[in-house]
Protein backbone atom coordinates (compact mmCIF):
# COMPACT_ATOMS: atom_id res chain seq x y z
CA UNK A 1 0.00 0.00 0.00
CA UNK A 2 2.95 2.32 -0.45
CA UNK A 3 2.73 5.32 -2.75
CA UNK A 4 0.14 8.03 -2.87
CA UNK A 5 -2.70 5.67 -3.80
CA UNK A 6 -4.45 3.30 -1.40
CA UNK A 7 -5.64 0.53 -3.70
CA UNK A 8 -8.41 -0.54 -1.28
CA UNK A 9 -9.84 2.97 -1.27
CA UNK A 10 -9.52 2.99 -5.07
CA UNK A 11 -11.38 -0.34 -5.28
CA UNK A 12 -14.11 0.79 -2.88
CA UNK A 13 -14.59 4.12 -4.67
CA UNK A 14 -14.75 2.35 -8.00
CA UNK A 15 -17.45 0.02 -6.70
CA UNK A 16 -19.38 2.98 -5.28
CA UNK A 17 -19.20 5.06 -8.44
CA UNK A 18 -20.44 2.30 -10.66
CA UNK A 19 -22.98 0.81 -8.28
CA UNK A 20 -26.65 0.92 -9.17
CA UNK A 21 -27.64 2.86 -12.28
CA UNK A 22 -24.62 5.10 -12.55
CA UNK A 23 -23.00 2.72 -15.02
CA UNK A 24 -25.92 3.25 -17.42
CA UNK A 25 -25.69 7.04 -17.08
CA UNK A 26 -21.98 6.84 -17.83
CA UNK A 27 -22.63 4.65 -20.89
CA UNK A 28 -25.28 7.07 -22.12
CA UNK A 29 -22.80 9.96 -21.75
CA UNK A 30 -20.23 8.04 -23.79
CA UNK A 31 -22.66 7.05 -26.55
CA UNK A 32 -24.36 10.41 -27.09
CA UNK A 33 -21.66 11.83 -29.45
CA UNK A 34 -21.67 8.53 -31.36
CA UNK A 35 -25.40 8.90 -32.01
CA UNK A 36 -24.85 12.51 -33.15
CA UNK A 37 -22.08 11.32 -35.48
CA UNK A 38 -24.30 8.64 -37.03
CA UNK A 39 -26.96 11.27 -37.75
CA UNK A 40 -24.30 13.57 -39.20
CA UNK A 41 -22.89 10.87 -41.49
CA UNK A 42 -26.25 10.07 -42.96
CA UNK A 43 -27.81 13.53 -42.97
CA UNK A 44 -24.99 15.96 -43.88
CA UNK A 45 -24.96 17.29 -47.43
CA UNK A 46 -21.20 17.87 -47.56
CA UNK A 47 -20.07 15.15 -45.18
CA UNK A 48 -16.37 15.11 -46.12
CA UNK A 49 -16.00 18.86 -46.20
CA UNK A 50 -17.74 19.42 -42.91
CA UNK A 51 -16.37 16.59 -40.80
CA UNK A 52 -13.51 18.58 -39.22
CA UNK A 53 -15.89 21.35 -38.24
CA UNK A 54 -18.41 18.79 -36.98
CA UNK A 55 -15.87 16.85 -34.93
CA UNK A 56 -14.42 20.05 -33.47
CA UNK A 57 -17.88 21.28 -32.61
CA UNK A 58 -18.91 18.01 -30.97
CA UNK A 59 -15.65 17.73 -29.05
CA UNK A 60 -15.64 21.33 -27.88
CA UNK A 61 -19.29 22.01 -27.20
CA UNK A 62 -20.83 18.64 -26.47
CA UNK A 63 -17.98 16.65 -24.92
CA UNK A 64 -15.68 19.24 -23.27
CA UNK A 65 -18.44 21.76 -22.73
CA UNK A 66 -21.17 19.43 -21.46
CA UNK A 67 -20.33 15.74 -21.01
CA UNK A 68 -17.02 16.18 -19.20
CA UNK A 69 -18.39 18.59 -16.56
CA UNK A 70 -21.54 16.47 -16.14
CA UNK A 71 -19.55 13.25 -15.74
CA UNK A 72 -17.13 15.01 -13.38
CA UNK A 73 -20.09 16.32 -11.37
CA UNK A 74 -21.53 12.82 -11.16
CA UNK A 75 -18.30 11.06 -10.20
CA UNK A 76 -16.61 13.90 -8.29
CA UNK A 77 -19.51 14.60 -5.97
CA UNK A 78 -20.30 10.90 -5.46
CA UNK A 79 -16.72 9.93 -4.58
CA UNK A 80 -17.22 11.34 -1.07
CA UNK A 81 -20.83 12.47 -1.24
CA UNK A 82 -22.19 8.94 -1.60
CA UNK A 83 -20.53 7.88 1.66
CA UNK A 84 -21.52 11.08 3.42
CA UNK A 85 -25.13 10.52 2.35
CA UNK A 86 -25.44 6.88 3.39
CA UNK A 87 -23.31 7.22 6.53
CA UNK A 88 -20.60 4.77 5.47
CA UNK A 89 -17.76 7.32 5.45
CA UNK A 90 -17.18 6.35 9.09
CA UNK A 91 -15.72 3.01 7.97
CA UNK A 92 -12.95 4.83 6.12
CA UNK A 93 -12.41 7.41 8.84
CA UNK A 94 -11.73 4.79 11.54
CA UNK A 95 -8.90 3.20 9.61
CA UNK A 96 -5.18 4.01 9.98
CA UNK A 97 -4.85 5.65 6.57
CA UNK A 98 -3.50 9.16 6.16
CA UNK A 99 -6.32 11.45 5.10
CA UNK A 100 -4.39 12.83 2.12
CA UNK A 101 -4.14 9.30 0.72
CA UNK A 102 -7.92 8.85 0.96
CA UNK A 103 -8.49 12.19 -0.81
CA UNK A 104 -5.93 11.47 -3.51
CA UNK A 105 -7.21 7.94 -4.15
CA UNK A 106 -10.79 9.10 -4.51
CA UNK A 107 -9.70 12.01 -6.69
CA UNK A 108 -7.79 9.73 -9.05
CA UNK A 109 -10.77 7.38 -9.39
CA UNK A 110 -13.12 10.30 -10.13
CA UNK A 111 -10.75 11.66 -12.81
CA UNK A 112 -10.19 8.23 -14.39
CA UNK A 113 -13.94 7.57 -14.45
CA UNK A 114 -14.61 10.93 -16.12
CA UNK A 115 -11.83 10.41 -18.63
CA UNK A 116 -13.08 6.85 -19.13
CA UNK A 117 -16.42 8.28 -20.26
CA UNK A 118 -14.75 10.95 -22.41
CA UNK A 119 -12.37 8.67 -24.33
CA UNK A 120 -14.98 6.54 -26.16
CA UNK A 121 -17.15 9.63 -26.58
CA UNK A 122 -14.31 11.25 -28.56
CA UNK A 123 -12.47 8.31 -30.09
CA UNK A 124 -15.50 6.51 -31.58
CA UNK A 125 -16.75 9.57 -33.54
CA UNK A 126 -13.19 10.25 -34.70
CA UNK A 127 -12.88 6.68 -35.98
CA UNK A 128 -16.26 6.92 -37.68
CA UNK A 129 -15.32 10.18 -39.37
CA UNK A 130 -11.70 9.24 -40.19
CA UNK A 131 -10.16 11.03 -43.11
CA UNK A 132 -7.06 13.03 -44.15
CA UNK A 133 -8.56 16.33 -43.02
CA UNK A 134 -9.16 14.93 -39.52
CA UNK A 135 -5.64 14.11 -38.31
CA UNK A 136 -4.81 12.36 -35.03
CA UNK A 137 -3.47 15.68 -33.68
CA UNK A 138 -7.02 17.00 -33.53
CA UNK A 139 -8.16 14.01 -31.47
CA UNK A 140 -5.08 14.20 -29.25
CA UNK A 141 -5.61 17.91 -28.64
CA UNK A 142 -9.23 17.49 -27.55
CA UNK A 143 -8.42 14.38 -25.49
CA UNK A 144 -5.68 16.15 -23.55
CA UNK A 145 -7.72 19.32 -23.16
CA UNK A 146 -10.71 17.31 -21.96
CA UNK A 147 -8.53 15.36 -19.54
CA UNK A 148 -7.17 18.64 -18.18
CA UNK A 149 -10.72 19.92 -17.71
CA UNK A 150 -11.73 16.65 -16.03
CA UNK A 151 -8.81 16.95 -13.60
CA UNK A 152 -9.90 20.44 -12.49
CA UNK A 153 -13.64 19.73 -12.42
CA UNK A 154 -13.16 16.57 -10.34
CA UNK A 155 -11.02 18.41 -7.78
CA UNK A 156 -13.72 21.08 -7.42
CA UNK A 157 -16.61 18.62 -7.21
CA UNK A 158 -14.77 16.28 -4.83
CA UNK A 159 -14.51 19.15 -2.36
CA UNK A 160 -18.16 20.06 -2.94
CA UNK A 161 -19.15 16.46 -2.09
CA UNK A 162 -17.61 16.88 1.35
CA UNK A 163 -19.07 20.33 1.88
CA UNK A 164 -22.76 19.71 1.26
CA UNK A 165 -25.27 16.90 0.85
CA UNK A 166 -26.67 18.72 -2.19
CA UNK A 167 -23.36 18.67 -4.01
CA UNK A 168 -24.74 17.21 -7.24
CA UNK A 169 -27.43 19.91 -7.45
CA UNK A 170 -24.92 22.71 -6.80
CA UNK A 171 -22.41 21.27 -9.26
CA UNK A 172 -25.08 21.04 -11.96
CA UNK A 173 -26.11 24.63 -11.26
CA UNK A 174 -22.46 25.65 -11.60
CA UNK A 175 -22.05 23.75 -14.87
CA UNK A 176 -25.24 25.18 -16.36
CA UNK A 177 -25.15 28.73 -15.03
CA UNK A 178 -21.44 29.52 -14.98
CA UNK A 179 -19.80 27.24 -17.51
CA UNK A 180 -22.58 26.94 -20.08
CA UNK A 181 -24.13 30.41 -19.96
CA UNK A 182 -21.84 33.01 -18.40
CA UNK A 183 -18.47 31.83 -19.72
CA UNK A 184 -19.79 31.54 -23.26
CA UNK A 185 -21.21 35.04 -23.31
CA UNK A 186 -18.96 37.14 -21.11
CA UNK A 187 -15.33 37.43 -22.18
CA UNK A 188 -14.25 38.57 -18.70
CA UNK A 189 -15.57 35.35 -17.15
CA UNK A 190 -13.62 33.13 -19.56
CA UNK A 191 -10.47 33.59 -17.44
CA UNK A 192 -12.30 31.77 -14.62
CA UNK A 193 -13.97 29.07 -16.69
CA UNK A 194 -12.65 25.52 -16.57
CA UNK A 195 -14.35 24.84 -19.88
CA UNK A 196 -12.36 27.65 -21.52
CA UNK A 197 -9.15 26.33 -19.92
CA UNK A 198 -9.84 22.90 -21.41
CA UNK A 199 -10.49 24.42 -24.85
CA UNK A 200 -7.26 26.42 -24.66
CA UNK A 201 -5.35 23.29 -23.59
CA UNK A 202 -6.86 21.40 -26.54
CA UNK A 203 -5.57 23.99 -28.99
CA UNK A 204 -2.15 24.06 -27.36
CA UNK A 205 -1.82 20.26 -27.40
CA UNK A 206 -2.87 19.78 -31.03
CA UNK A 207 0.37 20.84 -32.75
CA UNK A 208 -1.55 23.52 -34.59
CA UNK A 209 -4.23 21.13 -35.90
CA UNK A 210 -6.92 22.93 -33.90
CA UNK A 211 -7.24 26.60 -34.70
CA UNK A 212 -10.04 28.34 -32.86
CA UNK A 213 -11.39 31.57 -34.24
CA UNK A 214 -13.06 32.73 -31.04
CA UNK A 215 -11.24 34.18 -28.03
CA UNK A 216 -8.91 31.68 -26.37
CA UNK A 217 -7.64 32.25 -22.84
CA UNK A 218 -3.83 32.80 -22.84
CA UNK A 219 -1.93 29.72 -21.72
CA UNK A 220 -0.18 31.59 -18.89
CA UNK A 221 -3.58 32.31 -17.41
CA UNK A 222 -4.72 28.74 -18.07
CA UNK A 223 -1.79 27.11 -16.25
CA UNK A 224 -1.86 29.58 -13.36
CA UNK A 225 -5.60 29.36 -12.79
CA UNK A 226 -5.66 25.59 -13.31
CA UNK A 227 -2.92 25.08 -10.73
CA UNK A 228 -4.65 27.37 -8.24
CA UNK A 229 -8.02 25.64 -8.66
CA UNK A 230 -6.62 22.11 -8.69
CA UNK A 231 -4.28 22.43 -5.73
CA UNK A 232 -6.68 24.69 -3.83
CA UNK A 233 -9.63 22.30 -4.23
CA UNK A 234 -7.59 19.23 -3.25
CA UNK A 235 -6.13 21.06 -0.24
CA UNK A 236 -9.66 22.10 0.74
CA UNK A 237 -10.86 18.47 0.45
CA UNK A 238 -7.99 17.34 2.65
CA UNK A 239 -8.78 20.01 5.23
CA UNK A 240 -12.50 19.14 5.14
CA UNK A 241 -11.83 15.43 5.61
CA UNK A 242 -9.34 16.05 8.42
CA UNK A 243 -11.92 18.20 10.21
CA UNK A 244 -14.85 15.96 9.33
CA UNK A 245 -16.97 15.17 12.37
CA UNK A 246 -19.71 12.62 12.84
CA UNK A 247 -22.31 14.53 14.77
CA UNK A 248 -25.08 12.96 16.77
CA UNK A 249 -28.37 14.71 16.12
CA UNK A 250 -29.27 16.38 19.41
CA UNK B 1 -18.86 6.23 48.79
CA UNK B 2 -20.96 3.37 47.46
CA UNK B 3 -20.19 1.40 44.37
CA UNK B 4 -22.87 3.39 42.61
CA UNK B 5 -21.62 6.91 42.77
CA UNK B 6 -22.88 10.28 41.70
CA UNK B 7 -20.44 11.51 39.11
CA UNK B 8 -18.78 14.76 39.94
CA UNK B 9 -15.25 13.78 39.07
CA UNK B 10 -13.08 11.04 37.70
CA UNK B 11 -14.38 7.52 38.18
CA UNK B 12 -11.72 4.91 37.58
CA UNK B 13 -12.75 1.38 36.69
CA UNK B 14 -10.14 -1.26 37.15
CA UNK B 15 -11.58 -4.77 37.00
CA UNK B 16 -8.95 -6.63 38.97
CA UNK B 17 -8.67 -9.81 36.93
CA UNK B 18 -7.70 -8.06 33.71
CA UNK B 19 -4.24 -6.78 32.97
CA UNK B 20 -4.18 -3.07 32.24
CA UNK B 21 -2.96 -2.87 28.68
CA UNK B 22 -5.24 -0.25 27.12
CA UNK B 23 -7.12 2.69 28.54
CA UNK B 24 -9.46 5.49 27.56
CA UNK B 25 -9.54 8.65 29.63
CA UNK B 26 -11.99 11.53 29.42
CA UNK B 27 -11.21 14.65 31.42
CA UNK B 28 -13.98 17.20 31.85
CA UNK B 29 -15.17 16.58 28.31
CA UNK B 30 -17.94 18.81 27.04
CA UNK B 31 -19.31 18.99 23.56
CA UNK B 32 -21.87 21.41 22.29
CA UNK B 33 -23.50 22.15 18.95
CA UNK B 34 -24.34 25.84 18.84
CA UNK B 35 -26.53 26.43 21.87
CA UNK B 36 -27.23 22.74 22.48
CA UNK B 37 -25.04 21.00 25.03
CA UNK B 38 -24.73 17.34 24.02
CA UNK B 39 -22.16 16.33 26.64
CA UNK B 40 -21.45 18.27 29.79
CA UNK B 41 -18.25 17.91 31.83
CA UNK B 42 -17.81 14.15 31.66
CA UNK B 43 -14.77 12.53 33.25
CA UNK B 44 -13.95 8.86 33.48
CA UNK B 45 -11.15 6.37 33.03
CA UNK B 46 -11.92 3.09 31.29
CA UNK B 47 -9.56 0.14 31.54
CA UNK B 48 -9.82 -3.43 30.18
CA UNK B 49 -13.25 -4.97 30.69
CA UNK B 50 -16.76 -4.21 29.54
CA UNK B 51 -18.34 -0.90 30.43
CA UNK B 52 -21.96 -0.16 29.69
CA UNK B 53 -22.95 3.34 28.66
CA UNK B 54 -26.59 3.63 29.66
CA UNK B 55 -29.03 6.44 29.05
CA UNK B 56 -32.19 7.43 27.23
CA UNK B 57 -32.15 8.51 23.61
CA UNK B 58 -30.47 11.89 23.21
CA UNK B 59 -28.51 11.54 26.44
CA UNK B 60 -25.19 12.01 24.66
CA UNK B 61 -24.06 8.36 24.49
CA UNK B 62 -23.22 8.44 20.80
CA UNK B 63 -21.47 11.78 21.18
CA UNK B 64 -19.29 10.32 23.94
CA UNK B 65 -18.46 7.26 21.82
CA UNK B 66 -17.57 9.48 18.87
CA UNK B 67 -15.39 11.65 21.10
CA UNK B 68 -13.60 8.51 22.33
CA UNK B 69 -13.21 7.37 18.72
CA UNK B 70 -11.72 10.70 17.64
CA UNK B 71 -14.60 11.40 15.26
CA UNK B 72 -15.67 14.41 17.31
CA UNK B 73 -13.42 16.94 18.96
CA UNK B 74 -14.46 17.96 22.48
CA UNK B 75 -15.55 21.59 22.77
CA UNK B 76 -13.84 21.59 26.17
CA UNK B 77 -11.75 19.06 28.08
CA UNK B 78 -9.56 16.33 26.69
CA UNK B 79 -9.70 12.69 25.69
CA UNK B 80 -6.86 10.21 25.38
CA UNK B 81 -6.62 6.61 24.21
CA UNK B 82 -3.49 4.87 25.46
CA UNK B 83 -2.14 8.33 26.23
CA UNK B 84 -2.75 9.74 22.73
CA UNK B 85 -5.41 12.14 21.53
CA UNK B 86 -7.56 10.29 18.98
CA UNK B 87 -8.85 13.26 16.94
CA UNK B 88 -6.82 13.85 13.77
CA UNK B 89 -4.63 10.84 14.56
CA UNK B 90 -5.34 8.08 11.99
CA UNK B 91 -2.63 5.85 13.50
CA UNK B 92 -4.79 5.41 16.62
CA UNK B 93 -7.21 3.27 14.58
CA UNK B 94 -4.79 0.36 14.83
CA UNK B 95 -5.97 0.33 18.47
CA UNK B 96 -9.55 1.65 18.29
CA UNK B 97 -12.49 0.04 16.54
CA UNK B 98 -15.95 1.56 16.34
CA UNK B 99 -19.22 -0.16 15.52
CA UNK B 100 -21.52 2.74 14.69
CA UNK B 101 -25.24 2.80 15.33
CA UNK B 102 -27.65 2.18 12.48
CA UNK B 103 -27.61 -0.14 9.53
CA UNK B 104 -25.36 1.85 7.22
CA UNK B 105 -22.95 -0.54 5.53
CA UNK B 106 -21.79 -0.52 1.91
CA UNK B 107 -24.79 -2.56 0.80
CA UNK B 108 -23.35 -3.39 -2.64
CA UNK B 109 -20.51 -5.39 -1.07
CA UNK B 110 -20.79 -8.97 0.09
CA UNK B 111 -20.28 -9.64 3.78
CA UNK B 112 -16.86 -11.10 3.04
CA UNK B 113 -15.86 -8.14 0.86
CA UNK B 114 -16.83 -5.74 3.64
CA UNK B 115 -14.73 -7.49 6.28
CA UNK B 116 -11.85 -8.16 3.89
CA UNK B 117 -11.89 -4.48 2.94
CA UNK B 118 -11.61 -3.59 6.64
CA UNK B 119 -8.64 -5.95 6.98
CA UNK B 120 -6.91 -4.44 3.95
CA UNK B 121 -7.54 -0.89 5.17
CA UNK B 122 -5.95 -1.97 8.47
CA UNK B 123 -2.96 -3.06 6.36
CA UNK B 124 -2.92 -6.52 7.94
CA UNK B 125 -0.28 -8.89 6.54
CA UNK B 126 -2.81 -11.69 5.93
CA UNK B 127 -6.08 -9.89 5.30
CA UNK B 128 -7.84 -12.99 3.95
CA UNK B 129 -7.18 -15.08 7.07
CA UNK B 130 -8.08 -12.16 9.34
CA UNK B 131 -11.37 -11.62 7.49
CA UNK B 132 -12.30 -15.32 7.67
CA UNK B 133 -11.49 -15.44 11.38
CA UNK B 134 -13.59 -12.33 12.13
CA UNK B 135 -16.54 -13.65 10.11
CA UNK B 136 -16.33 -16.96 11.99
CA UNK B 137 -16.38 -15.04 15.30
CA UNK B 138 -19.78 -13.59 14.47
CA UNK B 139 -21.03 -16.84 12.92
CA UNK B 140 -21.73 -15.45 9.46
CA UNK B 141 -19.72 -17.88 7.34
CA UNK B 142 -22.82 -19.22 5.61
CA UNK B 143 -23.96 -15.77 4.51
CA UNK B 144 -20.58 -14.18 3.77
CA UNK B 145 -21.00 -14.52 0.01
CA UNK B 146 -24.30 -12.62 -0.07
CA UNK B 147 -24.48 -8.88 -0.62
CA UNK B 148 -25.12 -6.91 2.56
CA UNK B 149 -28.31 -5.50 1.00
CA UNK B 150 -29.89 -8.94 1.51
CA UNK B 151 -28.94 -9.11 5.21
CA UNK B 152 -31.37 -8.76 8.10
CA UNK B 153 -30.80 -6.02 10.68
CA UNK B 154 -29.13 -8.48 13.06
CA UNK B 155 -26.84 -9.81 10.33
CA UNK B 156 -25.80 -6.27 9.44
CA UNK B 157 -24.92 -5.64 13.06
CA UNK B 158 -22.82 -8.80 13.14
CA UNK B 159 -20.97 -8.05 9.92
CA UNK B 160 -20.21 -4.55 11.24
CA UNK B 161 -18.81 -6.13 14.40
CA UNK B 162 -16.73 -8.55 12.30
CA UNK B 163 -15.33 -5.57 10.39
CA UNK B 164 -14.42 -3.91 13.66
CA UNK B 165 -12.80 -7.03 15.16
CA UNK B 166 -10.70 -7.88 12.14
CA UNK B 167 -7.54 -6.26 13.54
CA UNK B 168 -7.91 -7.38 17.19
CA UNK B 169 -8.57 -3.88 18.55
CA UNK B 170 -7.46 -2.87 22.02
CA UNK B 171 -10.41 -0.52 22.40
CA UNK B 172 -13.80 -1.55 21.02
CA UNK B 173 -16.64 0.99 21.00
CA UNK B 174 -20.09 -0.41 20.21
CA UNK B 175 -23.08 1.86 19.71
CA UNK B 176 -26.33 -0.02 20.44
CA UNK B 177 -24.84 -3.25 19.07
CA UNK B 178 -27.70 -5.59 19.99
CA UNK B 179 -30.34 -3.81 17.90
CA UNK B 180 -32.02 -6.36 15.68
CA UNK B 181 -30.25 -9.40 17.12
CA UNK B 182 -32.28 -12.39 18.22
CA UNK B 183 -31.67 -13.89 21.71
CA UNK B 184 -29.36 -16.63 20.40
CA UNK B 185 -27.23 -14.13 18.50
CA UNK B 186 -27.13 -11.89 21.57
CA UNK B 187 -25.89 -14.70 23.79
CA UNK B 188 -23.26 -15.63 21.24
CA UNK B 189 -22.17 -12.00 21.00
CA UNK B 190 -22.04 -11.66 24.79
CA UNK B 191 -19.75 -14.72 25.05
CA UNK B 192 -17.49 -13.32 22.35
CA UNK B 193 -17.29 -9.87 23.95
CA UNK B 194 -16.55 -11.40 27.34
CA UNK B 195 -13.61 -13.39 26.05
CA UNK B 196 -12.38 -10.30 24.21
CA UNK B 197 -12.54 -8.30 27.45
CA UNK B 198 -10.63 -11.02 29.28
CA UNK B 199 -7.87 -10.75 26.72
CA UNK B 200 -7.31 -7.11 27.73
CA UNK B 201 -9.66 -5.19 25.44
CA UNK B 202 -11.44 -2.06 26.65
CA UNK B 203 -15.03 -2.48 25.51
CA UNK B 204 -17.66 0.23 25.75
CA UNK B 205 -21.26 -0.67 24.87
CA UNK B 206 -23.97 1.96 24.67
CA UNK B 207 -27.57 1.05 25.31
CA UNK B 208 -30.80 2.66 26.43
CA UNK B 209 -32.01 -0.58 28.00
CA UNK B 210 -30.54 -1.50 31.39
CA UNK B 211 -31.41 -5.19 31.10
CA UNK B 212 -29.46 -5.39 27.84
CA UNK B 213 -26.30 -4.85 29.88
CA UNK B 214 -27.25 -7.55 32.38
CA UNK B 215 -24.67 -10.36 32.57
CA UNK B 216 -22.39 -8.37 30.29
CA UNK B 217 -21.17 -5.06 31.66
CA UNK B 218 -19.82 -5.24 35.17
CA UNK B 219 -19.54 -1.47 35.18
CA UNK B 220 -22.21 0.91 34.02
CA UNK B 221 -22.01 4.63 33.32
CA UNK B 222 -25.41 6.30 33.35
CA UNK B 223 -25.76 9.35 31.14
CA UNK B 224 -28.70 11.72 31.34
CA UNK B 225 -29.05 14.96 29.39
CA UNK B 226 -25.36 15.00 28.54
CA UNK B 227 -24.18 14.48 32.11
CA UNK B 228 -22.68 11.43 33.73
CA UNK B 229 -25.36 10.88 36.35
CA UNK B 230 -24.12 7.75 38.08
CA UNK B 231 -21.67 4.94 37.75
CA UNK B 232 -21.09 1.59 39.34
CA UNK B 233 -21.70 -2.09 39.06
CA UNK B 234 -24.72 -3.21 37.11
CA UNK B 235 -26.46 -4.55 40.25
CA UNK B 236 -26.00 -1.27 42.10
CA UNK B 237 -27.45 0.74 39.23
CA UNK B 238 -30.40 -1.61 39.00
CA UNK B 239 -30.99 -1.38 42.75
CA UNK B 240 -30.93 2.41 42.54
CA UNK B 241 -33.47 2.36 39.78
CA UNK B 242 -35.72 -0.14 41.57
CA UNK B 243 -35.53 1.40 45.05
CA UNK B 244 -36.12 4.97 44.00
CA UNK B 245 -39.34 6.68 45.17
CA UNK B 246 -42.30 5.42 43.17
CA UNK B 247 -45.74 6.86 42.56
CA UNK B 248 -48.85 4.71 42.11
CA UNK B 249 -52.43 5.57 41.36
CA UNK B 250 -54.77 3.14 43.16
CA UNK B 251 -58.49 2.98 42.46
CA UNK B 252 -60.55 1.17 45.11
CA UNK B 253 -64.07 0.71 46.40
CA UNK B 254 -63.37 3.31 49.16
CA UNK B 255 -60.53 5.67 48.18
CA UNK B 256 -60.85 7.92 51.25
CA UNK B 257 -60.61 4.99 53.70
CA UNK B 258 -57.71 3.50 51.76
CA UNK B 259 -55.85 6.85 51.87
CA UNK B 260 -56.29 7.09 55.63
CA UNK B 261 -55.11 3.50 56.15
CA UNK B 262 -52.06 3.89 53.91
CA UNK B 263 -50.88 6.98 55.84
CA UNK B 264 -50.05 4.70 58.76
CA UNK B 265 -47.72 2.62 56.56
CA UNK B 266 -44.08 3.65 57.11
CA UNK B 267 -43.11 2.91 53.50
CA UNK B 268 -45.59 5.55 52.31
CA UNK B 269 -44.59 9.22 52.50
CA UNK B 270 -47.36 10.85 50.56
CA UNK B 271 -51.03 10.26 49.85
CA UNK B 272 -53.32 12.42 47.77
CA UNK B 273 -56.90 11.92 46.76
CA UNK B 274 -57.44 12.02 43.03
CA UNK B 275 -60.53 11.64 40.92
CA UNK B 276 -60.90 8.73 40.89
CA UNK B 277 -58.40 6.97 43.15
CA UNK B 278 -55.52 7.74 45.47
CA UNK B 279 -52.05 8.84 44.42
CA UNK B 280 -49.53 7.14 46.70
CA UNK B 281 -45.83 7.99 46.95
CA UNK B 282 -43.53 5.39 48.43
CA UNK B 283 -39.81 5.07 49.00
CA UNK B 284 -40.01 1.25 49.17
CA UNK B 285 -42.08 -0.18 46.38
CA UNK B 286 -41.81 -3.78 47.59
CA UNK B 287 -42.93 -3.04 51.16
CA UNK B 288 -45.77 -0.79 50.03
CA UNK B 289 -47.23 -3.32 47.60
CA UNK B 290 -47.02 -6.05 50.25
CA UNK B 291 -48.68 -3.85 52.89
CA UNK B 292 -51.33 -2.63 50.48
CA UNK B 293 -52.96 -6.05 50.33
CA UNK B 294 -53.07 -6.28 54.13
CA UNK B 295 -54.45 -2.74 54.53
CA UNK B 296 -57.15 -3.42 51.95
CA UNK B 297 -58.13 -6.69 53.56
CA UNK B 298 -58.25 -5.20 57.08
CA UNK B 299 -60.42 -2.30 55.90
CA UNK B 300 -62.62 -4.47 53.67
CA UNK B 301 -61.63 -2.32 50.72
CA UNK B 302 -61.73 -3.80 47.24
CA UNK B 303 -58.79 -2.82 45.03
CA UNK B 304 -59.92 -2.10 41.48
CA UNK B 305 -56.78 -0.80 39.82
CA UNK B 306 -53.11 -0.24 40.70
CA UNK B 307 -51.12 1.71 38.16
CA UNK B 308 -47.51 2.97 38.41
CA UNK B 309 -47.45 6.53 37.10
CA UNK B 310 -43.74 7.27 36.71
CA UNK B 311 -42.31 4.26 34.89
CA UNK B 312 -41.01 6.06 31.83
CA UNK B 313 -37.28 5.59 31.26
CA UNK B 314 -36.82 9.34 31.34
CA UNK B 315 -38.32 9.57 34.84
CA UNK B 316 -36.02 6.79 36.05
CA UNK B 317 -32.96 8.57 34.68
CA UNK B 318 -34.20 11.94 35.92
CA UNK B 319 -34.30 10.49 39.41
CA UNK B 320 -30.65 9.50 39.15
CA UNK B 321 -29.74 13.05 38.16
CA UNK B 322 -31.75 14.70 40.95
CA UNK B 323 -30.62 12.23 43.58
Amino acid sequence: MSGPLDMTVVWLTWRQLFARRRIYVAAAFALLPVIFTIFFKFAADDYEGARLAFFSGVSRELIIGTLVPLAAALFGTTAFGGEVDDGTLVYLLVKPIPRWRIVFSKYVVAVLSTVGVMIPAMVLPWLMLSGPDLPFDVLRGFLLGGAGGAAIYCALFLSLGLATRRALVFSLLYVIAFEAVLSRNLVGVKSLSVREFAVAMSQAASNGAIVLKSYVVPMTTVWTMSAILLIGALALSLWQLSRYELAERV
Amino acid sequence: MSAATAMDGTSPFTPGAVARTHSVELRNVSRWYGNVVAVNDVSCVLTPGITGLLGPNGAGKTTILHVMAGLLRPSAGSVSVDGEGPAGNPGIYRTIALVPEGEAVQSFLTGYEFVHMSARLQQLPDAVAAARRAIALVDLEAAQGRTVSTYSKGMRQRIKIAGALVHDPGVLLLDEPFNGMDPRQRLQMIDMLRSLAQSGCVIVISSHILEELNDLASNVLVMVAGRLAASGHFREIRRLMTDRPHTFTIVSSNDRALAAALLSDESVFGVELAAPGVVVRTKDRGAMTRNLARVARDGSIRLLEIKPTDQSLESVFAYLVDR
